[in-house]
């Protein structure tokens, strides 16, 4: 099955995942306070059962915080990890096919740079991200 | 015929039988004439060798084959049963272990048999020491006994052909058990087993919702209805409780294995007696607790066992004793490692501890004997007047202490100078669904297990006093140091404008300590959940629950917070 992307906004700016590292989009729901997490921990949801830490991506990247309410939760694959990101908003889900143009990605969890009809996306390595994030909880203790 | 399909029930079994010759080997050890002992180890061998034969796995076979031959030649021919068979069949159950490591990865075996299949074959008892010109010379009967007869020499032993006639061609046997263990147990994989258990954690949670919603509605008939379902939910979950339960046997051959090995090396001699091994105890907490165990034992071999001229000079019988039993109090399980050795003072303990810095001599007038041997779980502590390479550099204690908070136990120390010591961990039965004590600081609420609290207290202000720059309150004549939970969250402090101050009381680095809270909201039972990626990476929590009124909570190591 070819390949696509789910392309979604934080702050204003375009990212993207494999849509196949997604499990689910969801309207901002209640979140519980994660003792001595940092603050881009906004906090624990529940998703269908499962106890899913809430990271606010942008706060994260140091665009600052979302507001309250407002934006969705991109819920990752609980095979891949129990972990939701606050993002602006989905754009759209495209193949890979539809991609204009590859080159480097500008940071370390950006892998590569993609060039769209629709404009500029980061593309996101799920794994770096966790691992970004695991290390930043090692840190906090 | 393809046979991957039984591989899993191959490996499962043939573990079994491993388990079964390691501990039996042990045992033999001590009472080498034991008849249903070398029974058990030949039809051990010979199972093995069957099961392994009929899926084509020609490397285990060939090594069990030998096993066999080996406890044949002790069974019917007069071989004694000495500490170089013991070895042999240790080395070969290991052999054999390495080589289902390698099926079950489904790769190429990378562990040959090497000449081990040649020792086994060739084995002959090492020669009686000389004797002196003085002693009497012994009776011819008693001289060489007739084993040794039946046993060829070394040199009589071709280089790869067995000693002995090889027993005929192996054939697929079944299995020896008892027709009524056929009949009445199936087997199951312990992934369905965990599902069930995750089922009834979220009936339970619903239940939960259900008393929360009613708290409301205060319907008489709905409270009626979820009494009931309360009942037939506990029924249910100490029913699929039981099922996860796995007996301790199936991990005292690795402590066998150990302990002999390190009287071996050490060169001391002990019994080393295991009582309880029916008792069960869920798989996740018997698997965490085979680190911890080894640790005591390697402890009480290395450091807390005599030498046999120390022992016998002290009034000991030479031969020390090494216990660890396991047994059932109402919903723990008390695993206890104990020894009849030289004891741990506890003078030394608080004199090791301010030399090293980890308290003040303040601090240390105020330590009862009890918290003095617990000094030995603060980390970088350690009495051992000397570093062995047995159980390395007294690091190990602490670590010990803190796996068994982190299962929800506690583990106390009982010592008596030249009698011996006794380490006692208390463990819940099981952690998927707990008993937990709800706490509140600021805007967060964390669950702690009971088994890890001793008490909750509620303090007047002019009950707490202060020691240095420590908080202290007495709890039966003893005084104990106030820890705030909130400095431990990173929130600010809680006022207390009632001038009441909420706390429990738990152990920390092996000490008793009072633990402030904000709020003290009572105890919930609760379906325990992982925290998965990343969130298992913070250092603090074991993991979380659903509340019944829908909140999420976080479980709370205490222990680790602080």
């Amino acid at each position: 099955m070819e390949e696509r992307l789910l392309l979604f906004t934080v702050r204003g700016e375009g990212y993207a995942f494999e849509l196949q590292e997604v499990a689910e989009v969801m309207e901002p729901s209640e979140s519980y306070p994660i003792p001595k997490a940092p603050v881009h921990f906004v906090g624990l949801i529940n998703f269908h059962g499962a106890l899913t830490a809430l990271v606010d991506l942008g706060l994260y990247l140091g665009k600052g915080r979302q507001a309250r309410s407002q934006g969705k939760f991109l819920v990752l694959d609980p095979r891949l990890a129990g972990l939701a990101l606050w993002v602006d908003g989905v754009e759209s889900v495209v193949p890979a096919s539809t991609i204009l143009a590859r080159s480097a990605g500008d940071g370390a969890l950006c892998t590569e740079r993609l060039e769209t009809a629709q404009g500029n996306y980061r593309l996101v390595k799920v794994e770096t991200l966790l691992q970004a994030l695991e290390q930043g909880l090692a840190g906090a203790a | 015929m393809d046979m991957s399909q039984y591989r899993s029930l191959f490996l499962s079994e043939a573990r079994e039988y491993l388990r079964t010759i390691n501990e039996t080997v042990v045992g033999l050890e001590e009472t080498p004439e034991d008849r249903s002992g070398i029974d058990t180890l030949f039809r051990g061998a010979h199972s093995l060798k069957g099961m392994a034969a009929s899926m084509e796995y020609g490397d285990i076979v060939e090594v069990a084959h030998r096993m066999e031959d080996l406890m044949l030649r002790v069974r019917d021919m007069g071989l004694v049963f000495d500490s170089g068979v013991a070895d042999l069949l240790l080395e070969g159950s290991d052999l054999i272990e390495r080589m289902m490591v390698d099926l079950e990865a489904d790769r190429e075996p990378r562990t040959p048999a090497g000449d081990l299949p040649d020792r086994l074959a060739g084995y002959t008892p090492p020669p009686p020491p000389p004797r002196k010109a003085a002693d009497p010379a012994p009776a011819a009967s008693a001289a060489e006994p007739a084993p040794a007869q039946a046993t060829p020499s070394a040199a009589s032993v071709p280089a790869v052909e067995p000693a002995v006639p090889s027993t005929p061609p192996p054939t697929p046997v079944e299995p020896e058990r008892t027709k009524e263990l056929e009949v009445t147990s199936v087997r199951v994989k312990t992934e369905l087993l965990d599902h069930l258990a995750n089922l009834t954690g979220e009936l339970i949670t619903n239940k939960n919702r259900l008393l929360s919603i009613n708290r409301d509605l205060a319907s008489p008939q709905l409270g009626e209805a979820v009494g009931e379902t309360a009942k037939l939910l506990r029924a249910l979950h100490d029913e699929v409780m039981k099922v996860r339960l796995m007996p301790f046997e199936a991990i005292v051959d690795r402590f066998q294995r150990s302990v002999r090995a390190l009287a071996k090396k050490s060169g001391k001699e002990l019994h080393f007696e295991i009582v309880g091994r029916e008792i069960g105890l869920d798989r996740s907490i018997l698997e965490s607790l085979v680190d911890p165990i080894n640790h005591m034992l390697r402890n009480a071999v290395d450091h807390g066992m005599e030498e046999s001229a120390e022992r016998v000079a002290a009034g000991k019988p030479a031969r020390g004793v090494v216990k660890l039993s396991v047994a059932r109090d109402r919903d723990r399980v008390l695993v206890t490692v104990s020894d009849d050795g030289r004891g741990m003072v506890p003078e030394r303990m608080i004199a090791s501890a301010i030399r090293k810095g980890l308290i003040s001599p303040d601090e240390a007038s105020q330590l009862s004997p009890r918290q003095a041997l617990m000094l030995s779980c603060i980390p970088g502590f350690s009495t051992a007047r000397e570093v062995t390479d047995v159980s390395g550099r007294g690091v190990g204690m602490d670590a010990v202490n803190a796996s068994i908070q982190k299962l929800g136990g506690t583990l106390a120390i009982e010592s008596e100078p030249g009698k011996g010591t006794r380490f006692t961990l208390a463990l819940p039965m099981t952690i998927a669904i707990i008993h937990a004590l709800v706490v509140q600081c600021g805007p967060i609420k964390g669950a702690v297990p009971v088994t890890a609290v001793l008490r909750t207290v509620e303090l007047r202000r002019h009950q707490m006093t202060r020691v240095g720059n420590r908080s202290v309150f007495n709890l039966d004549g003893e005084a104990l140091p106030l820890l705030s939970l909130n400095r431990a969250l990173g929130l600010p402090l809680g006022r207390f404008p009632d001038g009441i101050v909420p706390l429990f009381v738990t152990e920390a680095k092996g000490r008793r300590v009072g633990i402030v809270v904000d709020r003290l909201l009572g105890q919930h039972e609760l379906f325990i959940k992982p925290l998965g990626r990343p969130l298992s990476k913070l250092p603090g929590l074991g993991g979380g629950a659903v509340l019944g009124d829908g909140e999420l909570i976080t479980l709370l190591d205490v222990a680790d917070l602080l």
